[in-house]
């Protein structure tokens, strides 16, 4: 027990210790804005994975750990599109993900807003035109928010984040 | 090598009507076999106790347009002298089947159903001829590795239906789950049987992420496709990027600067403390020990934002070309890197004193998800897995590439094949790679960083590259074509040979711990699916 609490006070806080990210480039639609605050201090995320890489995966886990430390800000991952207040997609929408991306939105309670995490969903990077893509996300569900990025540091997906949140992020 | 030439000689006194051609790679021989002989002399070489070959790699290739074949490969890795031995065979014209070696061969089960689905070659005595990549809703006839494929079609969908296998008896249920999952994972599906609390079947169904990564190879030049490779599975961007890059090296008969090699080294070994560092906190996760957890995902990420520093990019793409590397790393960084590392290691220590001191986590990992020795040669499995189950295979000593024959590794075996195992393995591997990287400080040597490409491929060539990722062995196998272009791109991750291997893990372990030991195996899925 003693060790435990001497390493915890020995390594202090790390929150925080990272480069801020870049502010979107586009910035958020008012009317997106405007849905977005609907959700005030409690911002539930359904991460759907439609095929990607795995690194936005691996980017959105980062945004978990102590560093990040995403949850200060209300923000955590909800096990289920029916407790998410948003859909994060990532990847670009194979022929076989198409259907289980279509069902998800549809399980996810209304408002909602959807974004679309990464290159490959915005616009499929270099996987576009293959016989086992169908497109990009958009192309399936209406998406509000775009975080480009191959993939999007984390720092750039708090930025955008809070961007959509009026600066709460 | 007097001992690889001995079995080349065994083999063909036991098989005269086989044919030895030039081999392809180093420590390697080839043989062509007729295909009727396949099954018989694949058993030979994987039950003979001086042979013990274990099934590394299995691909088809369609020759056409230069000539109307099929080409079967199956390569083989001896154990003891990890001397390669590839079977080669053809299936000339309008023939579409081969003979199935998966009655004996359990590693080859996979293999032979993507095979079918890829190029509608047909295994003749398969035990389970149900698609594998294409899913139900696939039409008919859609084989997209054939050269008449075009790379754009629009696939239309059709009605169909998956027959999963069943378990039948009083009180059995089936738990299905996925493809979309709980936490921040990948897409894949998992069906349970379970009667009472014990699984007593698993069924993976994968594929979910089928990108078309390998017909994409075939429309790129072997220069421009490096981008590609690096997003076969994002976390493991060096393991494939430096794959590739050594295959495509050997085509063009590019030397590497000796400079360039450490620094790939380098990067192959941060890649792996990243993600060794983020499995061992994951484990603990899912066994809800947050202090860990938290612990662990710090220390990743101070080597994710040293990896940002040293190449601008978190997961080190774009370091590594063709040819070389693309930015130099001088001295007095690889002083700073060392530092940095040295205080990890550190801590990384005192947090492992309190991990493993932990009693109620020792009691979550022990005996949790053992896979037996027995089945792990069974399925071939290999990389952190298969070094936690006994199977003592790591490239870096076996096969040396990039700076490894002048950095000797060791390599971390356990036996016992739990959970707890594939922790050790990971933190021994952690310490190990630490250990590394500052040995490769003081021998790196002075030069240049990269050698520009002079020729072109000849059309017909091809090569076999192996790097040993942090998961295990990724295999490329590269045909140049005509103008520079790629013909066939075989990819292989790890992953696609360990993911059966997790079905028999898992019998008898309840289903709360079933994350647990897919975490332990931390296998990647769109690395499977491509």
């Amino acid at each position: 027990m003693f060790r435990i609490i001497k390493k915890s006070l020995k390594i202090g806080v790390v929150t925080g210790q990272y480069q801020k990210g870049e502010p979107a480039a586009v910035p958020v639609v008012p009317e997106v804005k405007k849905k977005a605050g609907l959700f005030k201090r409690s911002f539930a995320i359904r991460e759907v994975d439609t095929g990607s890489c795995n690194a936005c995966e691996m980017e959105m886990n980062a945004l978990m750990n102590p560093v990040y430390d995403a949850e200060q800000f209300g923000i955590h991952i909800a096990a289920s599109p029916r407790h998410a207040d948003a859909l994060i997609v990532t990847g670009p929408v194979t022929v076989n993900m198409e259907r289980a991306l279509k069902d998800a939105h549809k399980q996810t309670p209304d408002p909602k807003l959807v974004i679309a995490l990464g290159d490959c969903a915005i616009h499929c990077g270099m996987f576009k035109g293959c016989y086992a893509v169908t497109g990009p996300v958009e192309r399936h569900i209406p998406v509000d928010v775009r975080i480009p990025g191959c993939p999007p540091r984390p720092a750039d997906i708090l930025e955008a984040l809070s961007e959509l949140r009026n600066g709460r992020p | 090598m007097p001992e690889a030439r001995l079995c080349d000689d065994v083999l063909k006194v036991a098989f005269p009507a086989i044919r030895q051609n030039a081999p392809v790679c180093a420590k390697s021989s080839h043989f062509v076999v007729p295909k009727d002989l396949l099954p018989a002399i694949t058993h030979y070489l994987h039950t003979q106790p001086n042979f013990r070959g274990r099934l590394t790699l299995l691909w088809a290739c369609d020759h056409r347009p230069v000539r109307d074949t099929y080409g079967l490969y199956y390569l083989f890795t001896l154990e003891g002298s990890h001397h390669w031995v590839m079977l080669s065979t053809e299936l000339i014209g309008n023939d579409r089947l081969f003979p199935s070696i998966t009655p004996h061969i359990h590693a080859a089960h996979w293999y032979e159903r993507e095979i079918r689905d890829m190029f509608g070659l047909i295994p003749q005595g398969h035990p389970d001829l149900r698609r594998l990549v294409r899913h139900e809703h696939w039409p008919k006839g859609m084989h997209p590795l054939r050269k008449d494929f075009p790379w754009d079609r629009v696939l239309g969908r059709q009605q169909g239906e998956h027959h999963f296998r069943h378990i039948e008896g009083e009180g059995v249920f089936i738990v299905p789950v996925g493809p979309i999952h709980a936490g921040i994972i990948e897409s894949g599906h998992f069906r349970f049987s379970v009667a009472g609390e014990p699984i007593m079947q698993l069924e993976l169904r994968h594929f979910w992420k089928h990108r078309g990564v390998e017909k994409l190879f075939e429309q790129q030049t072997l220069i421009d496709a490096l981008p590609l490779a690096e997003r076969v599975s994002g976390d493991t961007t060096v393991g494939h990027g430096l794959a590739y890059c050594q295959a495509v090296e050997t085509l063009l008969h590019l030397e590497v600067p000796r400079r360039a090699t450490y620094l790939r080294t380098l990067f192959l070994e941060l890649e792996r403390l990243s993600n060794h560092l983020g499995d061992i906190g994951a484990m603990c996760n899912d066994t809800a020990y947050a202090l860990a957890h938290a612990h662990c995902g710090r220390m990743k990420e101070r080597i994710m934002q040293l990896n940002d520093r040293l190449t601008g990019s978190r997961f080190l793409r774009g370091a590594i070309r063709v040819g070389g590397v693309t930015r130099d790393i001088d001295n007095g960084r690889l002083t700073e890197i060392v530092e940095e590392l040295n205080r990890i290691q550190l801590d990384f220590s005192e947090v492992g004193a309190i991990i493993f001191a932990n009693a109620s986590l020792t009691d979550r990992l022990e005996t949790t998800g053992i896979l037996h020795e027995r089945t792990a040669w069974d399925h071939a499995v290999m990389g952190v897995v298969g070094r936690a189950s006994g199977m003592d295979c790591d490239l870096r000593r076996d096969r040396p590439f990039a700076a490894y024959d002048a950095l000797p590794v060791n390599v971390a075996l356990y036996r016992y094949g739990d959970v707890r195992a594939r922790l050790r393995v990971r933190g021994d591997e952690i310490h190990e790679s630490i250990r590394l990287i500052r040995e490769l400080r003081g021998k790196i040597p002075d030069g240049p960083i990269a050698n520009e490409p002079s020729r072109s491929p000849d059309p017909g060539d091809w090569t076999l590259s192996a790097v040993e990722g942090w998961r295990g062995e990724i295999l490329y196998m590269v045909m140049a074509g005509e103008g520079g272009r790629i013909h066939r791109c075989k990819v292989r991750d790890p992953s696609f040979v360990n993911w059966p291997a997790i079905q028999w893990a898992v019998l008898g372990n309840i289903i709360p711990d079933f994350p647990l030991i897919n975490k332990s195996f931390n296998l990647s899925y769109a690395g499977n699916d491509l």
